[in-house]
């Protein structure tokens, strides 16, 4: 397979070496991890709790120049396919980072902000990204969404959701 | 006949008022949410686990029971009406099915699908039954070096054995390997991974890990590549079957239950084999082999029934030894650890209320599935026509709130979001999810076995083959790893060039990746051939030719493969 090698597989083959690496650079941290940890009377039992870490640690080395090697041969995995799934473009990366911008927004805001506002924004931010139009329907769908969601985990289930900024609204 | 009063014990729990309404609500939303596009059995589940945190034990076990069936069948709906498979096992229902679905008789395919998934679900949730007391009565007389040994061979399986390349699927199972040590070491009490933060001390929670992977990862990726424009979907009726359909049907259910159950009971799992299985098998059994491929009836009856057996099958390891073979089965193991009940042979012994009641509500969830949907199913089927940005924007909204409220903590979310990450970076590149999960969830439990296995035998290894169930393991996984390379090797050496050499990404719209990941280092797998029959028909002939050769301690294969290249000349009608 090392004999066809158009522009488009050269790439592709290239990028997933960045997986070797990320699979090389968990290794390193495992292994690194491992080794800072203290020994003490109990750990010097016959299998400490730096053994297994370590050896997970040689397994994603392992895999890490198993796969480089694969990729470099010309192996590559191929990507996932489904009904709503266009592979023929690349990925859309704004569409991609938003999202993940929103999710971790979401974590800074949960307890703030509270769950409805923060949800309510996920929401009608993510449609927003992944191209909706409907600017107004959009958001009302977010806040019925939130609003439904909140009451219904806080009393039908008993679990408190943070009200945060609407705390008494609610 | 313990067995039996057991049960009867469980019903008598599982049909009181609250428990038939914790199984209705789970049955409803189930399928509900099952039926969405590109939510698959393992999302849905992911997706409802916080709806049972507020429940006891009992009634949340039933609720859930009731959207594992309920997430299936709404799968294989999607896969008739739209071709869309949530989940790899459904790929072949959606050959044939949407096939029909096209040609007018979606009423008929989607009845077949939820009678067949009745049948076989009652049958191999009976076998469970009789099956399961048996396996716990051998298992509870192991030691660690046995359970070990099978950890290593679960993990060994759901790597190698599902997906097209060794390598990738090895890497998924050290990533979750490395995810299962954050936290505390649960026999020193040492942090491991938790880079100071004492938040981590506890583990990553498996319903985060879950959520991450399977909702978050599959909506960012989706989102990364969303198909723009409307999707085609074809309406429906209330699904029924005329006298020559349950003529066709009923020996396929039958059949695939047969294929279905075994495959879901060993602990190498997977319900795409036996759906495949069944579908050749019926293919070869049927007498209208011409229909095949333009919408032949036995072609949903059968691999759906498998589906649904092997479904239930699952749970034969799942709750017997504590080993999680899908993905589904590996997130209800997350549903059971927030109860703290850890399945295992002692689960029977300590809980039999609870096991015998869960058993129980299966086959009540299942018959209140067969007795909603079939005149549900026209309102199902107009929920495939969801804006895909409503329905994406949903997904992470509820996956977000699901990984908040396992432990109301804001740094859920940013973990969600990486292991999210993680989720759609094994998408992009073809690496399998599911041994990520696995290995996140067994990891902790297979360090602890070994270690007490080198305890008890004070340091010396020769205790972890000190077992015959251990050496049996280790046989079978050496088999799986040796003998194919060597199949290969000598075969090249004979001077046979794998047919995988002659052309990548050969066949129409498919990927053609499997033909050009068969060559290079890892091939084999019966599933490369099975799940691609969809796509190309050249990566499925030399998967399957490869395979031919490779005789993997799996003997079945020898069936699928020589059925399977006959049907290769089939596959290329097979146009999406």
């Amino acid at each position: 397979m090392t004999g066809v090698t158009t522009p488009s597989t050269l790439m592709r083959g290239r990028s997933e070496l960045g997986v070797a690496a990320l699979l090389g650079a968990l290794a390193a941290v495992v292994a690194v991890d491992a080794a800072n940890i203290r020994h003490t009377a109990v750990s010097t039992g016959v299998m400490g709790p730096q053994v297994v870490p370590f050896l997970i640690a040689a397994g994603l080395a392992l895999c890490a120049i198993a796969l480089t090697v694969n990729v470099l041969r010309g192996g590559h995995g191929h990507p996932e396919e489904g009904e709503d799934i266009d592979l023929t473009t690349g990925a859309h990366w704004p569409t991609l980072l938003g999202l993940g911008a929103l999710i971790l927004a979401a974590a800074f805001t949960m307890e703030p902000l509270g769950f409805v506002i923060t949800s309510a924004i996920l929401f009608y931010g993510s449609t927003l990204l992944l191209g909706s139009r409907h600017y107004v329907w959009g958001l009302l769908i977010g806040i019925a969404l939130a609003v439904a969601t909140f009451y219904g985990f806080v009393l039908g289930l008993g679990i408190p959701l943070p009200a945060g900024l609407l705390t008494g609204i609610l | 006949m313990e067995n039996l009063s057991l049960l009867m014990e469980g019903f008598a729990n599982a049909l009181t008022l609250q428990n038939l309404l914790f199984a209705l609500i789970g049955v409803l939303l189930g399928t509900a949410v099952g039926v969405l596009p590109g939510i698959g059995p393992a999302m849905t589940v992911a997706l409802l686990l916080p709806l049972t945190y507020a429940l006891d034990v009992t009634g949340s076990l039933i609720m859930f029971a009731g959207i594992y069936y309920g997430g299936m069948y709404g799968g294989s709906t999607t896969s008739i009406l739209l071709n869309t498979p949530g989940e790899s096992s459904s790929v072949v229902t959606a050959l044939e099915g949407n096939k029909m679905a096209k040609a007018g008789r979606g009423a008929q395919a989607l009845a077949t699908a939820a009678i067949g998934s009745f049948v076989a679900g009652t049958i191999a949730t009976a076998a469970l039954v009789f099956v399961a007391p048996f396996i716990v009565s051998i298992a509870i007389s192991l030691g660690a070096p046995s359970y070990f040994a099978m950890m290593v061979f679960a993990f060994i399986a759901v790597s190698t054995v599902l997906g097209t390349s060794r390598i990738r699927g090895l890497s998924s199972l050290m990533i979750g390997l490395a995810i299962g040590l954050v936290g505390m070491d649960a026999t020193t009490g040492q942090p491991r991974l938790t880079f100071g933060q004492p938040l981590l001390a506890g583990g990553i929670d498996v319903v985060v890990i879950a959520v991450a992977l399977f909702a978050i990862g599959e909506a960012l990726w989706i989102a990364a590549h969303l198909r723009h424009g409307k999707p085609v979907t074809i309406p429906v009726g209330v699904p029924w079957m005329g006298k020559e359909d349950w003529r066709r049907s009923w020996k396929p259910w039958l059949r695939g239950t047969a294929i279905g159950f075994p495959f879901g009971a060993i602990p190498a799992g997977g319900a795409e084999i036996p759906t495949f299985l069944s579908y050749v098998v019926e293919k070869k059994l049927s007498k209208h082999p011409e229909e095949f491929g333009k919408g032949a009836i036995e072609g949903v009856a059968g691999p759906e029934a498998a589906n649904n057996a092997s479904a239930a099958g699952t749970l034969v390891p799942l709750l017997t030894l504590g080993l999680p073979t899908t993905a589904t089965a590996a997130v209800m193991i997350a549903a059971f650890n927030q109860y703290g009940i850890h399945p295992g042979p002692l689960l029977f012994k300590t809980e039999p209320v609870l096991v015998w009641t869960l058993i129980a509500s299966l086959f009540v969830g299942n018959t209140l599935l067969l007795l909603l949907n079939l005149p549900l199913a026209p309102f199902w089927a107009k929920l495939l026509r969801i804006p895909r940005p409503y329905l994406y924007a949903g997904i992470l909204f509820f996956a977000t709130l699901g990984a908040y409220a396992a432990g109301l903590q804001a740094l859920n979310i940013v973990i969600l979001l990486l292991i999210g990450s993680l989720g759609y970076v094994a998408r992009r590149y073809g690496f399998p999810v599911l041994p990520i999960i696995v290995g996140a969830i067994l990891g902790p439990q297979m360090e602890r076995q070994l270690r007490r296995a080198l305890q008890i035998s004070n340091g010396d290894p020769g205790a972890l083959v000190s077992e015959p169930v251990a050496v049996v393991m280790y046989t079978v996984i050496v088999l799986f790893l040796v003998l194919p390379p060597l199949v290969r090797w000598a075969r090249r050496r004979a001077g046979i060039v794998p047919s995988g050499a002659a052309g990548p990404g050969a066949g129409g719209l498919g990927v053609g990746a499997a033909s050009t990941d068969a060559s290079s280092t890892d091939a084999s797998s019966t599933d490369a051939a099975s799940t691609d029959a969809a796509s190309t028909d050249a990566s499925y002939t030399d998967a399957a030719s490869t395979d031919a050769s490779s005789t993997d301690a799996a003997s079945t294969d020898a069936s699928s493969t020589d059925a399977a290249p006959e049907d290769a000349d089939q596959s290329d009608t097979f146009v999406r």
